[in-house]
């Protein structure tokens, strides 16, 4: 392990030959492959997403709140619906979680960029043309074959139009783009980080963003595959999944659940670092048991994949498989109880900040208990030949989806927010924004929990009365409403505090990773120094080092003066607003 | 250490309330929170199943709850207070897995008899049809005992209706009627669930779980309805424009009502096959209708 060296050479050298030209802001942005670039590029066009699912939603659920309403004409509904889901998961929380990883990780790991810059940037360019791709189709005709474009429905003897064939490019550009993601975000984990990092020092958000990285590599070829097969059908006489000439449509479903399964499983581990992330630093509390919480984030992630069937006991596959897929998902409740565990034992005895960071986290953490332990009732096959695909099923997602993207993400952006624009995000606004959301998503998933249970089933454009779903749809849809508008709440707040929030210093939470100790916002090199890791709180042991020489240096006391009492060496991170890190004074390695 | 037992007193009585909470809240609210009432023996076991599930999952969902409000209120920063900075060694981390393995265990023992149990087609009953099971197949995960004389239903979805095939027709000619299946009371159903074009599933809430209806493929599933009523239910595969209006009804009535059915049935088609081919004859076309 060679000590970093923060010495130049003696004389000074041209190291260039020309300053490059000065291009306009915007291009510069777009082109930059700075992985925090990237990385704001991805978190902005993730919550544009949010807004368009919102209102997506908000479409769905006026059409749903009463009886055999006649606001939206199916083929619009079918349309709305079948976008929706790409909407919600693979245009906004996915790649609100790989903005947020792609700023942080290399700067938690004390790494000064990452491995492949542009791959990065291209799989950002990829996602957005997927994007387009299939909100472009709405000037013309749409997908109308359903969240996931099932066969045989979407083969074209079903659909003849080329909705389809935009929703299948387009969900396939953007999952190439985060394959690429994935790539990169592997690789700099594994090369890039600082001297001391061990994996056993590594921040639990870093952590989990490796496992979320594994988790793509894994899953969203698998999806890739599928969308090829589903293409070559269509358009080059390929019988894959068509069951006239003994395709299996089903093929098909095992291999989009399993890219589903995989991105909520990605979605859950991601929020899962958030929340261990934020949760000590706001109890000012070391985290309960490190090691602990990374053994069971590797053990959801092996897990949760493979309860792919779980979506599936509906399905003519032989009751072996399907215990199987009961075993992976029962099992799921080990560790996501022990995280549970962890997490309340962290802030317990702890002195909470209740800054909205810390509160979203607990929110999330409430709201991802709701819908998983609603999962945990759908995975007997029994009760799972009742609920799924009914808005029981879809309630419990969606409580985990909103829980983990919604409220993790949230809790990520305040937390993180002053260490990338350099401004809080503003307080009040953001926990009157957690109000509405936490009360509006829990009307809407446990009504539809519950709607589902009567039988309802999803993605229906209307539901007809006397069958006593009236209520239930009402309160729901009134739920998405006042969701909906938390949702815009926090997002109005987000883009006014991104110019006009308070100026929040380098290092405003007194945190222990490293990200702080790079200024806020970082330069492009990220840190003049990277220190030597010594610990998986490596910046209080700077802290530390730096009160230590501090303090051992006293001026020299004239005579007359008293000594005063030497002050106790407080334990505590430094207090709100105290820039100390940043810059080559604070960047000697802690010895 | 007057904080752990505080610890184990607000656990304990968060759990205290929440199983008073369910057990007297369940009678009244069951109407609320639960499916609607069962007409089947398979349908019965799911409740079970969905009962203990969904008793589970509340409770987990309270205690997280009440921890969560818990630890939000009391370890909220105050002057003067500071953090008790502890860390869990292996064994400290690992005492809370135990009840989470004991629960896990329960419910995957639970899920599986419960599997076996619903999927257990039971005898005929005293009220109902011995019927003669001409087309008796092995149908896939069901075991069927030797003292069953189910009958046997094809169950079509097509694009949005259901399609029900009934045995007793002339040979090559099947009954069938279009969006509402009878069938007698207190008789083994076995349906043979497939689909001629898209995905459909078949659910009728009442009498049992949902199955898909694939195209090309024989998927079973059976009911055996416990009293004479309508009973509804709609396809919950995603199909396409009229999907939500995909509704099936189950109308169950007595063995006497249902031959009677059956021989009207029967009669109809004779009839209009006669009418068919009479006119077939009068033009002298010989257009191939069977």
């Amino acid at each position: 392990m060679t000590p970093p060296t923060a010495v130049g050479s003696a004389r000074p050298e041209v190291v260039t030959e020309a300053v490059p030209r000065r291009r306009q802001a915007w291009i510069e942005k777009a082109t930059s492959a700075d992985h925090k670039s990237v990385g704001m590029l991805y978190i902005g066009a993730a919550l544009c997403f949010a807004v368009a699912a919102v209102a997506e939603l908000v479409v769905m659920r006026v059409q749903l709140i009463v009886p055999e309403n006649t606001t939206t004409d199916p083929e619009i509904f079918n349309r709305i619906l079948s976008s929706f889901g790409v909407t919600g998961v693979i245009l906004f929380a996915m790649p609100l979680a790989l903005g947020l990883i792609s700023y942080l990780c290399p700067l938690q790991v004390g790494a000064r960029g990452v491995a492949f810059p542009r791959l990065n940037l291209l799989s950002f360019w990829l996602y957005v043309a997927g994007a387009f791709t299939i909100f472009g189709a709405f000037l013309w005709r749409p997908s109308e074959a359903g969240f996931a474009a099932m066969p045989p429905l979407s083969e074209p003897l079903y659909s003849n139009t080329h909705g389809v064939d935009t929703w299948i490019v387009g969900t396939a550009l953007a999952l190439l783009g985060f394959v690429c993601f994935a790539v990169n975000l592997v690789a700099t984990l594994r090369n890039m980080r600082a001297p001391g990092m061990a994996w056993r020092r590594v921040p639990l958000f870093t952590w989990a963003a490796n496992l979320g990285g594994y988790l793509l590599l894994v899953c969203a070829p698998v999806m890739l595959a599928a969308l090829v097969m589903l293409f070559i059908d269509r358009h080059y006489g390929g019988v894959f999944f068509d069951p006239g000439y003994d395709g299996a449509p089903l093929l098909y479903e095992h291999l989009a659940w399993f890219f589903f399964t995989g991105a909520f499983a990605f979605l859950v581990i991601f929020a899962a670092g958030v929340i261990s992330d934020v949760l000590p630093v706001f109890s000012r509390k070391p985290f309960f048991s490190h090691r602990g919480a990374m053994a069971c984030l590797l053990a959801v992630a092996i897990l949760a994949p493979l309860a792919w069937m779980r979506n599936m006991y509906t399905a003519p596959i032989p009751t072996a498989f399907l215990v199987f897929a009961m075993l992976f998902a029962i099992a799921l409740t080990i560790p996501i109880g022990l995280l549970i565990y962890n997490w309340i034992a962290t802030v317990w005895g702890g002195t909470l900040r209740t800054r909205a960071a810390p509160l979203y986290a607990l929110a999330a953490i409430g709201a991802m208990t709701i819908g998983l332990a609603g999962d945990l009732a759908w995975s007997l096959i029994p009760v799972g030949w009742q609920i799924e695909h009914t808005t029981a099923a879809q309630g419990a997602t969606v409580a985990v989806i909103v829980g983990a993207s919604v409220f993790g993400g949230f809790a990520a952006l305040h937390y993180w927010f002053p260490k990338i624009t350099g401004r809080l995000l503003g307080e009040g606004l953001g926990k009157v924004a957690l109000i509405t959301i936490l009360i509006g998503l829990y009307a809407y998933a446990l009504m539809s929990f519950f709607a589902g249970v009567k039988g309802q089933p999803v993605d229906i454009y209307k539901f007809f009365a006397g069958e006593g779903l009236d209520g239930y749809n009402l309160v729901a849809s009134i739920g998405a409403f006042v969701m909906a508008v938390g949702i815009l709440l926090e997002l109005g707040n987000a883009a006014y505090s991104y110019r006009n929030g308070v100026a929040a210093g380098h290092d405003p939470w007194g945190a222990g990773t490293l990200e702080w100790f790079a200024t806020s916002p970082p330069p492009i090199h990220n840190f003049d120094v990277v220190p030597d890791v010594r610990s998986s709180e490596p910046l209080y042991d700077i802290r530390r080092a730096i009160r230590d020489r501090t303090e051992a240096w006293r001026p020299p006391a004239p005579a007359t003066v008293p000594e005063r009492p030497e002050p106790e060496p407080e334990p505590q991170p430094e207090p709100v607003g105290r820039a100390d890190s940043g810059g080559a004074e604070g960047g000697a390695p802690v010895a | 250490m007057a904080s752990r037992k505080t610890v184990r007193r607000l656990a304990l009585s968060a759990a205290l309330a929440a199983a008073a909470l369910t057990l007297f809240a369940a009678p009244a609210s069951a109407s609320v929170f639960g499916p609607r009432a069962g007409h089947s023996p398979n349908a019965d076991d799911i409740r079970t199943a969905y009962w203990v599930a969904i008793v589970v999952g509340a409770l987990l969902i309270i205690a997280v709850h009440a921890f969560l409000i818990a630890a939000l209120v009391r370890f909220r920063t105050r002057r003067g207070r500071s953090p008790r900075r502890f860390t869990a060694g292996a064994r400290a981390f690992l005492r809370p897995a135990v009840p989470l393995v004991v629960v896990a265990v329960g419910l995957f023992v639970f899920g599986i008899v419960m599997t076996t149990k619903t999927r257990e087609v039971q005898a005929t009953g005293p009220e109902g049809l011995n019927a003669d099971s001409d087309l008796l197949a092995q149908v896939n995960g069901l075991s069927i005992p030797a003292d069953a004389h189910p009958l046997n239903i094809n169950v079509v979805g097509q694009r949005w209706l259901w399609r029900f095939e009934y045995p007793g027709g002339r040979p090559g000619d099947r009954i069938f009627s279009l969006g509402t299946l009878t069938v007698p009371v207190d008789t083994p159903v076995l349906l043979h669930v497939t689909s001629t074009d898209v995905t459909h599933r078949w659910f009728i809430p009442a009498l049992g779980g949902q199955v898909d209806a694939l195209p090309g493929q024989d998927v079973g599933t059976w009911f055996q309805a416990d009293r004479v009523g309508t009973y509804h239910g709609q396809s919950t595969s995603f199909s396409g424009t009229s999907y939500a209006v995909m509704r099936a009804w189950v109308h169950v009535v007595t063995p006497q009502a249902y031959k009677k059915f059956i021989d009207r049935k029967r009669d109809d088609l004779s009839a209009a096959q006669d009418y068919v081919a009479r006119k077939l004859g009068e033009s002298g076309t010989s257009e191939a209708i069977p």
